[in-house]
């Protein structure tokens, strides 16, 4: 496990080495592998780049992109832009809550669905929006959502 | 692709200007594909084949009208140039039945965009 | 073949739409005088004219009739297989849209270099390397009066000349397409739908100032956009648009994408640049303008993606043309995305100083409801609300400013009835709150209390005091915030304040949201009349606030009741009443 880390860090890290203010993008490499960013991968990585482990973390939690646990199977976003509050995206994130039992920023217990609510995915015509995984879906009704979330995996 | 020349640009720009096509675009931006334009862009280049219809698909980005994604828009010959909106499977379909083989406009589906 | 094609649509706001009877009627009509062959007459769903009656046009002269009597119908049909026009009763309009920056959205494929040169794309950049000076492409801006299109309207060329007159060993351009307010989204529609129109701008700029490294600073939450940018530059790299010695010119080019990581406050100049050297994207105090001392304090440029889109046609058709369009001290379109009541909602593109009603009326076809208007708001979280009386004022950076409000990079909310001010007000403050980036304490906490006495208003919970409170707050915040977020964020507060204090104070004295949107401030009851005792609201209620029985009939005891608003939405028989 260990060696397998040094290697994709290093790979990572021989990648980016010429690019000044690597960071950030490195970042977004192991995120879009892993879904998240590991404490072991930070770890590894805060000692090929030489900066502290702090500094790798202060970056990570200023940015509301980047993730320290691992998110569920599913994504779920739904949009909080302007046009999409007001119609309703409010109502469609309780309507989530109500079916999941999760808040945003949560995992459902199974580990099927993660709950993010997102500023404007730029579809403000198609308000309410939400997405799931990579489906965007538009003018949504609440009603609706029960179907949508069985689409992508059990609801139970 | 070969280093352009600036003479090579001129070209492309001057020969292009004159082109007249047949052709069918499908606006392809996010807002576009999350109503469905990507299932419109496949039935459209399937059923072209099926029935070997002269006549070119093309992916596109936004004209802007989001409220009536997906969004289509055809060019055949003797036929004014209109826009599609809210179309699906079906109606891409008869786009390709009425309007590109019996040359008959479809009711109830042209969005009428006045720019400049 | 036909000669002519005639769309039909009935564009009255009445339910009785005629559109149909009179499609009968002109088909009848065609077989009558035998015309069938060479007239089509077709129904469409939108005619881009909105309240104007019975609406005719013909193709292919583009012909308008609008307001059409029953008996004009037929005259129309006649003048048109006759090839004439009636004077008099045709339209003469010119496009309310113009498009500059939209104007191969929707035209092109995005993933051909081909296409895009083929409508003169890089015709500018080529014009611009090899028979213009740096010096001749900026004066080139300043004639053409452009003005950053990302907010707060600076003029782009003196942008560049600064960072120009800067000697440095090297120099930076940076797209921003970090487009971060919620609502806002022509940035991507132009990245995804025209993306070398903004680089062939961003090289424009690099050449203009003397920059060899640019970077497209692009939102992660946009992968189509960040998708097309790429195979882009790929292009542009393989055909020797980028790279060195462009175009066979002495001057050389890298670009470059970075990622931005969901931060509203990297929008900012200053935040851009730290997040772009991998840091958190926090602000510095300016001067040090990015002009003279940016990315790796080296002069560096930044220009939001609908500027440099705009750069690239003015190299193309010049300074002239451009500065045609638009006010005396703005020029050339604004592109705006119009959502929330309105009709069709979209992008559009409109010369500066049309007026806000022809943009909501006129292209968006007044709101979905058929309701009144109540406000628009324009520039997002840093923007202000306008109000209905307001909506003739000419469009421009000064004007909207004047309103309490800014053009912003173009966002446009309309609102109906239905929409609380107050409720608008918290909802743009808490945006900013969660994006405040916590450097400086104004923004930090200014924002933070403000949130909470608004709260408080929507929850009935004020007193009048608090709007003074609330006045004092933004004042400072205004003065003594570090960047342009915090400077901003009390924007919506103020000009909601401004345009509708009444509406506060039913909030804090009377305890009543007039447009029924703050729920603790709303009262459930059940319409005996209406109930049909099937006791759904009961079984549904969360807090068991519904006793009663089938026989007996259901009440909402208030004090229990949470407004949750779960009864109103199961009832079948509308019998659940909201004030």
């Amino acid at each position: 496990m260990e060696q397998k880390i040094s290697i994709e860090i290093k790979n990572l890290v021989d990648k980016w080495k010429s690019k000044e203010g690597n960071l950030i993008m490195i970042l977004h490499e192991i995120q879009n592998h892993h879904g998240y960013v590991p404490r072991e991968l930070s770890l590894e990585l805060s000692q090929m780049l030489d900066v502290p482990l702090a500094r790798i973390y202060e970056v990570i939690t200023f940015y509301n992109f980047f993730k320290l646990t691992p998110p569920g199977k599913h994504k779920i976003a739904v949009c909080m832009g302007t046009a999409c509050y007001l119609k309703g995206g409010q109502d469609l994130i309780n309507e989530v809550k109500n079916i999941l039992h999760i808040e945003p920023g949560q995992t459902t217990k199974d580990g099927q669905y993660y709950l993010d609510m997102v500023r404007c995915l730029g579809c403000c015509g198609l308000a309410p929006v939400m997405m799931i995984d990579e489906k965007v879906y538009g003018k949504v009704k609440k009603s609706e959502i029960m179907d949508i979330l069985s689409k992508h995996g059990s609801t139970d | 692709m070969d280093k352009l020349t600036p003479e090579a640009i001129d070209r492309i720009f001057k020969q292009n200007r004159q082109q007249s096509a047949n052709w069918i675009k499908v606006g392809m931006s996010t807002c576009g594909i999350a109503a469905g334009a990507d299932e419109v862009y496949a039935t459209l280049v399937e059923e072209i084949k099926k029935r070997n219809i002269q006549v070119t698909v093309k992916k596109c980005g936004c004209l802007g009208m989001c409220h009536a994604e997906p969004l289509v828009e055809v060019c055949v010959d003797g036929m004014p140039t209109v826009i599609y909106g809210r179309v699906n499977k079906e109606i891409a379909v008869k786009i390709l039945d009425k309007h590109v083989n019996s040359k008959a406009l479809l009711n109830d589906y042209i969005f009428d965009l006045e720019t400049k | 073949m036909f000669k002519k094609t005639i769309l039909l649509k009935d564009t009255s706001f009445s339910p009785e739409d005629k559109t149909r009877d009179v499609f009968t009627r002109c088909l009848d009509y065609l077989r009558e005088k035998q015309l069938e062959q060479d007239i089509q007459v077709v129904r469409v769903a939108d005619s881009g004219v909105y309240g104007q009656g019975l609406v005719m046009k013909v193709l292919p002269d583009a012909t308008l009739y609008v307001n059409l009597k029953d008996e004009d119908v037929t005259r129309v049909i006649d003048a048109a297989a006759q090839n004439k026009t009636i004077e008099g009763l045709a339209l003469k309009k010119a496009p309310k849209q113009i498009r500059i920056v939209l104007r191969n959205c929707g035209k092109i494929d995005p993933e051909s270099l081909e296409e895009y040169i083929a409508t003169g794309g890089y015709v500018g950049l080529k014009k611009a390397l090899l028979e213009l000076t740096p010096d001749k492409v900026i004066e080139e801006m300043k004639k053409a009066g452009l003005r950053g299109r990302g907010g707060a309207g600076y003029p782009t060329w003196m942008k560049w000349k600064f960072a120009r007159q800067v000697v440095a060993d090297q120099k930076f351009v940076i797209c921003n397409a970090d487009e971060g307010d919620p609502g806002a989204y022509m940035d991507r529609s132009v990245l995804e739908g025209d993306p070398h129109s903004v680089i062939e701008g961003l090289i424009i700029a690099a050449y203009a100032v003397g920059a060899s490294k640019g970077y497209f600073y692009i939102r992660a939450e946009y992968p189509l956009a960040v998708e097309r940018i790429q195979k882009a530059i790929d292009q542009a790299n393989a055909a020797g648009l980028l790279g060195k010695n462009i175009l066979g010119s002495a001057f050389s080019l890298d670009l470059e994408i970075r990622l931005g990581a969901g931060a509203f406050v990297c929008g900012e100049e200053t935040a851009l640049i730290a997040s772009i050297e991998g840091r958190r994207g926090t602000p510095r105090p300016r001067p040090p303008y990015p002009s003279v001392k940016g990315l790796w304090d080296k002069p560096t440029v930044i220009n939001n993606v609908e500027t440099l889109s705009n750069v690239s046609f003015i190299l193309l058709k010049g300074s002239e043309q451009f500065a045609s369009i638009g006010t005396e001290k703005s020029k050339g379109t604004k592109v705006f995305a119009v959502t929330g009541k309105v009709k069709n909602s979209g992008l559009v593109e409109v010369p500066m100083g049309i007026t806000l009603r022809e943009i909501v009326y006129d292209i968006g076809g007044g709101t979905i409801s058929g309701k009144a208007v109540k406000a628009v708001q324009t520039g997002g979280p840093s923007g202000g609300v306008i109000p209905v009386d307001a909506l003739d004022t000419q469009v421009d950076y000064e004007n909207l400013q004047k309103l309490g409000s800014i053009m912003g990079s173009g966002g446009m909310i309309v609102m109906d009835e239905e929409d609380c001010m107050v409720d608008i007000a918290k909802f743009y403050l808490g945006f900013c709150v969660d994006e405040s980036c916590g450097k400086c304490a104004p923004c930090r906490i200014g924002g933070y209390q403000m949130l909470e006495v608004l709260k408080r208003v929507a929850n009935g919970q004020a007193k009048l005091e608090d709007m003074t409170v609330l006045r004092r707050i933004s004042q400072a915040m205004q003065k003594a915030s570090l960047c342009g977020l915090g400077q901003t964020a009390a924007n919506p507060v103020l000009s909601t304040m401004k345009y509708f204090e009444s509406e506060y104070k039913q909030h804090i004295e009377n305890k009543k949201c007039p447009a029924g949107k703050c729920s603790a401030l709303s009262n459930y009851a059940i319409i005996q009349e209406k109930c049909k005792r099937c006791s759904l609201c009961q079984k549904n209620c969360p807090v068991e606030a519904i006793p009663g029985s089938r026989e007996d009939g259901f009440t909402i005891v208030q004090e229990k009741c949470i407004k949750c608003g779960r009864c109103l939405e199961v009832c079948k028989f509308k019998a659940v009443s909201k004030t």
